[in-house]
């Protein structure tokens, strides 16, 4: 199976199916990511202008990096990024406003309300690249080295900032209480 | 044991977009890819590259200009963008292969020798750009783009053209420094040779081999600069290998050479198209401001008027209509002292309604600066 920088390489010289074919691979993945950002609706307008965005920067694509994703998740952040700065200031929550979006499996939406509100605010807290490099290690399943090349900073930053995040995130106090609530569950069992 | 990441894991959980979500995106992909073989494709000669094409009908034109000429083809162009697509019907005969004269040489693009009476005022102030220029600090010129088209939410690049011709382009100022870092050089050949054909312009002042330079930065099928016949052969190559193309838009016969003033409408269309983008690239150099107003001053179809803008002292430099098959003008304001571009404004031309050959109106307005890049680099900007 050809890789991604391959099949970007061969969209550079006129041929279109192999950028839908990348395309094809991680549409899922991209659209999950949108979707915990904005919700499902708005990333199902986004993804479009996505793709369009990522087919028209291709010619930028580090052919020595074998998969895409990551990149297109660099694509998809400024993307996001246009976005928020276009919505109205009382539309704007914090970015992690599609957490709660559309789908919670009944029996553990209890438990998910309440951590969804408590990392909200605690999310919400953290410098921008502290979250973005945190959500795309947790919710993306990125290494911190690829993390740090989809927000294109060098890898030694990745790994700070995904600290310092950590840091935040646990001790904040409600995160704190939480965490305690849930190992004493856990203990007791 | 749970901690920070156990709990973000378990808020990961999200909606999966919906099955015609996925196929809306690729068709808005699709469409985009179908632009840049409706605007030619790009080994043919006449296209322009995608990347400057998003948002740019009239550059779209250029591409197209080079091949297809205005010699009644009758066919549309389509220009599809993002999923809107626009049907431009070309103009039919106006200055169709009909025009009895042939251009005496294949090297048209040296109308240069008839400047018409607005390019003195062009040309003064390309000197006085040129003589302000002095020392040159920086090693780069940065221009603020911000493009605005059909209705579109206003679009801003960051340019960082560099005087050893890298380009960096980012959607955000920090985006800069990481992209120098990466070495994401999107330069193309043309960049270099737009920019080149300004300079020579202003340091020689061979308006006509600068013209020809200026029209040949990008690929076209004209054959300028060499005899007629040469010129002839390269116009059959190009239709030989463009042939499918045409046939899927339904021209079926080989499409004549343009002569006369479709040739020259069309060439200046380039002249004026590429020194637009030299601007857009090197305007922080004197050199490549001075040279571009005198390229342009040599476009019969190009009028100036003095205006004001934002309380300065401008000039307002409007390419007619004939320099885009009658589908619109464009205007290029300009610092009347500095030459600095200010905006160029894709717009229809006075009394004329839209149609669907015509224009979608478009904006871009420049900020330009000359700056250093270890600067840029390190954010200091």
């Amino acid at each position: 199976m050809r890789s991604d920088a391959e099949l970007i390489g061969r969209s550079l010289t006129g041929d279109r199916d192999a950028f839908v074919e990348v395309i094809y691979r991680h549409e899922s993945a991209v659209g999950a990511y949108l979707a915990r950002r904005v919700g499902r609706e708005a990333a199902e307008d986004l993804l479009g202008e996505v793709w369009v965005a990522a087919f028209e920067s291709r010619r930028s694509y580090d052919q020595s990096f074998a998969e895409a994703r990551p990149w297109l998740y660099g694509v998809a952040l400024n993307r996001l990024r246009r976005y928020w700065r276009s919505r109205p200031a009382e539309e704007l929550v914090p970015d992690v406003t599609g957490m709660a979006n559309g789908w919670d499996p009944w029996p553990a939406v209890d438990a998910r309300v309440d951590t969804q509100a408590v990392l909200r605010t605690a999310l919400a807290k953290l410098k921008p690249e502290e979250r973005e490099v945190l959500t795309l290690v947790a919710w993306e399943d990125l290494t911190v080295a690829d993390a740090a090349r989809a927000l294109g900073m060098p890898a030694g930053t990745g790994r700070r900032l995904l600290h310092q995040a950590r840091m935040a995130l646990r001790n904040a106090p409600e995160v704190a209480a939480l965490i305690t609530d849930l190992n004493s569950v856990k203990a007791s069992q | 044991m749970v901690d920070e990441m156990d709990l973000l894991s378990q808020v990961k959980d999200v909606a999966p977009l919906r099955t015609e979500a996925y196929e809306r995106a690729r068709t808005s992909l699709r469409a985009v890819m179908a632009e840049s073989v409706t605007a030619l494709v790009p080994e043919a000669p006449g296209a322009a590259p995608a990347r400057k094409e998003r948002f740019s009908w009239a550059r779209n034109l250029r591409g197209s200009l080079g091949i297809l000429g205005k010699a009644g083809i009758g066919a549309g162009i389509t220009v599809a963008a993002a999923g809107v697509a626009v049907v431009v019907v070309a103009t039919s005969t106006p200055h169709s292969a009909s025009t009895s004269h042939v251009a005496a040489s294949a090297g048209a693009a040296g109308s240069a020798a008839k400047a018409p009476a607005v390019g003195s005022r062009l040309v003064t102030l390309a000197a006085d750009v040129k003589a302000s220029g002095g020392s040159l600090s920086g090693d780069a010129s940065l221009v603020i783009r911000t493009q605005t088209a059909d209705g579109r939410k206003p679009d801003v690049t960051y340019n960082l053209y560099t005087d050893s011709g890298d380009l960096y382009v980012t959607d955000t100022q920090r985006a800069l420094s990481s992209a120098i870092a990466h070495h994401a050089n999107l330069a193309e050949p043309q960049n270099a040779k737009e920019v080149a054909a300004a300079r020579y312009a202003a340091t020689t002042g061979d308006l006509a081999k600068a013209r020809e330079q200026m029209v040949n930065a990008i690929p076209n099928a004209w054959g300028l600069g060499v005899s007629p016949a040469e010129a002839q052969q390269e116009w059959d190559k190009a239709m030989a290998k463009l042939q499918p193309k045409l046939k899927a838009n339904g021209i079926t016969s080989p499409l004549p050479r343009p002569t006369g003033k479709a040739l020259q409408d069309d060439i200046n269309n380039y002249v004026w198209t590429n020194s637009v983008d030299a601007l857009s690239w090197g305007a922080a150099n004197p050199e490549v401001r001075a040279g571009v107003l005198s390229l342009i001053s040599t476009i019969p179809d190009v009028t100036v008027a003095d205006s004001t803008t934002g309380g300065q002292p401008t000039l307002t430099l409007t390419a007619g209509p004939a320099l885009f098959q009658g589908a619109g003008e464009e205007v290029l304001t300009i610092n009347a002292k500095t030459g600095m571009p200010i905006s160029a404004v894709m717009q229809l031309a006075p009394g004329q309604k839209p149609s669907s050959g015509t224009i979608p109106p478009s904006s871009d307005t420049f900020k330009v600066s000359r700056v250093t890049l270890s600067d840029v680099q390190a954010g200091k900007f």
